[in-house]
């Protein structure tokens, strides 16, 4: 009874929290939660994040919803190029295969790819941006020369090089996106940077003995880190839109199905021209829509960090 | 001739929250007149509602401000004319000198073409043909004492000063009665405020024009104002001569603000920076001894032997500091005083070694600085900045702990890193410290957040402190408390400090030692005592006449007053 008494009082008359990493850590939770409420405000955000989540759900449980044999051209027996029916919301493809059954299917490669070649991107971009931000004179001249290198490079030219040298597949096209696509966020990243490194707390960090290493980690790389967010769901976007069109000129892996591998199928194989539209719309309508769902929570998240942004 | 009547006047800012609409009243039932031809001023500090007041004469506020009460022009409600009728108001018979020029000057356009958008827009009868505006245009600069060429720069090409007085030709550019100043002078160092001063009072003597000028510095407003009146916390507090105010202020908040600005050769102020917590809190000349001038005087701490700094730029090489020498003592309160542009920042930088002198060397105690990135990290543990301005040197995101602790995670100081963040921030008189770890910069005050950046210094056991401009970005009443803080370090922990400032006030309250700084140069440098009473330098001299005197009396005659040789301002 008197002990939990005098724990009570000093915890009045002294609120100590147990340790500063928590206080931290509490702080970062609350900003979390404040972000969420104003990402709340905006009702786009919310129905493109939703819409999200519906799609990446659907992509992780798609053994479970539609077997994978399903997709085996050997194993299907529907007719060819069938219109939507009860039995095949979506038709048939020219193989006889669902053509609900491959977009779910598809959405797993087109996602994958989309993030993996956007991390890659923001990483690569980060990374090089700070370093041509934070370093100044000849380093970061020569920093800024291999940005400009890569900031021309043809993307679609490079995939094509590439996927002659290594093996096709997937791996190849997330290696041509990201490699290709770093640039331009590289110099974003360096705009913020040079605009943080401006302010006098940095002056006041290299005045207390700080080093390059804790300058970018403590004070640069928090700064830009909204930033990146906002971009890295703008860049999944378009490339997502990549992807489809270099498994559309047949650079993919032809054993998987993507939603561009789709719209590629159903050119060669003449569904297009043939008036098959329940083949061809689907996959495009399919792009168009997760493209458009990352963009407005991309959006969403741009104005949550600036709020100037809200007016217009 | 337009006399100008607050009655009753209320300014309530209603802004979104979370909470629904918040209301902020930030003018509380003002009343007061400014007669016709007078000169008022209005005192305050941030915050104190004196811009929003000066502001609603021409209802520029923003749309979320709503003003009560009546303002009188002459006869007429400002809050009742209609559109059309205020438009005319603008300009041709009220016009506003805003603060800071530079944002005040589209950058992209020559200064010239902004006074005649000026004279296009609000066209008197006299000004109908382009020739004439022309004509009126070079004549509104003859009246700032700016030549006519300069017409035909861009605002970068000017100094702070020229751009002050090509925002108060372009206020003058349609013969208007009124002239609303709202802090013309801030950010303009001494010699650069008592042109433009001077300027704005012989245009108001000549011309017999109304002004209603608003500054934070009473010293100011002495010397151009009959008039001033306080206010605090949106109410005005105290009105009268001015004179009366600055030598018997009534209301507390008007002594804070007449003693913030110390009068050069007072004794009283002498190591006694007064603060709004109680004047004379901390006795410090009687500790330190017979009046407190002889300073301890240790051994040579911090050195500069032939220092030279120059910068390549387009224009050829600029020498921004120029062969100096100085010494700083242990214990010892030494002001660097310049102009802005005399080099005193890039001289404190390069005794950082934030930059390379290209001549000469820094020594500190009696060692050549080693420039090697472990030497600079160990030299950098002992000599610490403070640097220019409280809010920004703080990163926005970074809890006043982390903040503090930065220091010692960087160099890694054993012991519990707690308690010496709670120890510097007790050293830096935020008590309790506990309450304030967890606090983000924009939580806390300019005062609050100043000492935040003492305590993170402190939190490395300096031997040394740098000070840029310590308190230059601090309201009145806060800056006296930050000075009594510096000397209370020097008094118990025996810290030396190098204060940079444009301000001599400041060098007379806390320094031992006094250097001027003029165009790189170390003109002039001694005691306090002997400079600032008995110069020796001519530009010593001119800065010190330049110093607005609280007196009520600095109302120069034009001959006496006018500082501005060419290549000034």
């Amino acid at each position: 009874m008197t002990t939990v008494e005098s724990d009570t009082v000093t915890q009045l008359s002294a609120p100590r929290p147990p340790s500063l990493r928590t206080t931290t850590r509490a702080r970062r939770s609350e900003r979390f939660v404040d972000g969420w409420h104003s990402f709340r405000q905006s009702k786009s955000g919310v129905a493109g994040l939703a819409f999200l989540l519906l799609v990446v759900l659907g992509a992780c449980f798609a053994p479970w919803l539609a077997h994978e044999s399903l997709l085996d051209v050997t194993l299907v027996d529907n007719d060819l190029n069938e219109p939507p029916s009860w039995e095949n919301p979506l038709g048939t493809d020219p193989l006889g295969r669902s053509v609900l059954v491959m977009l779910l299917w598809g959405s797993r490669i087109s996602l994958l790819v989309g993030v993996a070649a956007t991390i890659m991107c923001m990483f690569l971009g980060t990374l090089i941006g700070i370093l041509a931000g934070h370093f100044t004179g000849w380093r970061s001249a020569i920093v800024m020369r291999f940005i400009d290198f890569f900031l021309v490079l043809p993307s679609l030219v490079l995939a094509i090089v590439l996927s002659t040298v290594l093996q096709r597949g997937m791996w190849t096209i997330i290696i041509a996106l990201g490699v290709t696509s770093w640039a331009g966020t590289a110099r974003l990243v360096r705009a913020q940077t040079l605009t943080i490194e401006a302010r006098s707390y940095i002056e006041r960090s290299i005045a207390l003995g700080a080093s390059h290493r804790h300058i970018i980690s403590r004070h640069v790389l928090p700064g830009v880190m909204p930033f990146i967010m906002a971009s890295t769901t703008l860049t999944v976007g378009s490339a997502i839109i990549a992807e489809s069109t270099l498994s559309f000129l047949g650079l993919g892996d032809p054993s998987q199905v993507s939603w561009g591998s789709m719209l590629k199928l159903s050119l060669d194989s003449g569904a297009a021209t043939a008036g098959y539209w329940w083949f061809v719309l689907p996959p495009g309508l399919a792009i168009v829509a997760v493209v458009l769902a990352f963009t407005l929570v991309g959006r969403t998240i741009e104005t949550m960090i600036n709020p100037t942004l809200r007016a217009r | 001739m337009p006399s100008v009547t607050f009655d009753d006047v209320s300014v309530v800012y209603s802004s979104q929250t979370d909470t629904g609409r918040g209301k902020i009243a930030a003018v509380r039932g003002v009343s007061f007149t400014l007669p016709e031809r007078g000169t008022l001023g209005i005192a305050g500090e941030s915050g104190s509602g004196k811009s929003t007041l000066a502001m609603s004469v021409l209802r520029l506020l923003p749309r979320n401000a709503t003003v009560s009460g009546r303002i009188l022009l002459d006869d007429r409600n400002v809050l009742e004319l209609s559109w059309g009728a205020l438009r005319t108001v603008r300009w041709g018979e009220a016009s506003v000198v805003f603060q800071g020029a530079m944002h005040s000057l589209n950058p992209v356009q020559r200064v010239g073409k902004q006074i005649l958008e000026a004279l296009e827009l609000h066209a008197k009868n006299g000004y109908a043909t382009a020739t004439a505006r022309q004509a009126r245009m070079l004549e509104l600069l003859g009246l700032v004492d700016l030549p006519g060429a300069k017409a035909e720069q861009y605002p970068h090409q000017l100094s702070g000063g020229q751009r002050q007085r090509v925002m108060i030709a372009m206020a003058l550019a349609c013969d208007p009665e009124l002239i609303i100043a709202d802090e013309p002078t801030t950010a303009l160092d001494v010699i650069v405020q008592a042109q433009v001063l001077e300027v704005l009072a012989n245009l108001v003597r000549e011309r017999g024009l109304s002004l209603l000028m608003i500054s934070h510095d009473l010293s100011v407003l002495g010397s151009v104002c009959d008039q001033i009146g306080v206010m605090y916390h949106g109410e005005l507090v105290e009105i009268g001569p001015s004179a009366d105010i600055i030598a018997n202020p009534k209301h507390p908040h008007t002594q804070a603000l007449a003693a913030a600005f110390p009068t050069i050769g007072d004794p009283a102020s002498r190591f006694l920076p007064v603060s709004s917590k109680g004047t004379g809190a901390m006795p410090i000349v009687d500790t330190a001894g017979s009046g407190g001038t002889d300073a301890p005087a240790g051994a040579v701490m911090l050195a500069a032997r032939q220092v030279s700094v120059a910068f390549h730029t387009s224009s050829g090489v600029l020498k921004a500091v120029d062969d100096v020498d100085l010494e700083c003592r242990e214990g010892e309160i030494v002001a660097l005083v310049g102009q802005s542009g005399s080099g005193k920042t890039t001289l404190v930088r390069t005794l950082l070694g934030l930059q390379q002198p290209s001549r000469g060397e820094v020594l500190f105690r009696g060692q050549p600085l080693v420039r090697t990135t472990k030497g600079l990290k160990a030299y950098r543990r002992l000599v610490q900045l403070i640097p220019q301005d409280p809010s920004g040197a703080l990163n926005p995101k970074h809890s006043v702990y982390d903040s503090v602790a930065e220091g010692i995670r960087i160099h890694r100081l054993p012991g519990d890193e707690r308690e010496r963040v709670a120890r510097a921030l007790t050293a830096a008189e935020l008590t309790p410290p506990e309450e304030f770890f967890r606090a983000i910069p924009q939580e806390l005050s300019g005062g609050q957040c100043q000492r935040v950046v003492i305590a993170g210094a402190l939190a490395l056991g300096p031997s040394f402190l740098v000070a840029d401009e310590p308190v230059a970005s601090l309201d009145a009443s806060v800056r006296g408390e930050i000075l009594a803080l510096l000397l209370r370090l020097r008094r118990e922990l025996g810290l030396g400090a190098l204060i940079i400032t444009h301000d001599l006030g400041l060098a007379w309250n806390i320094a031992d030692r006094v250097m001027v700084m003029h165009e790189g140069r170390i003109v002039e440098s001694g005691a306090v005592e002997d400079v600032l009473l008995n110069p020796q330098h001519a530009y010593t001299r001119r800065l010190l006449e330049a110093v607005p005197s609280t007196a009520g009396n600095a109302r120069k005659t034009p001959g006496e007053a006018r500082l501005s040789p060419p290549g000034w301002g």
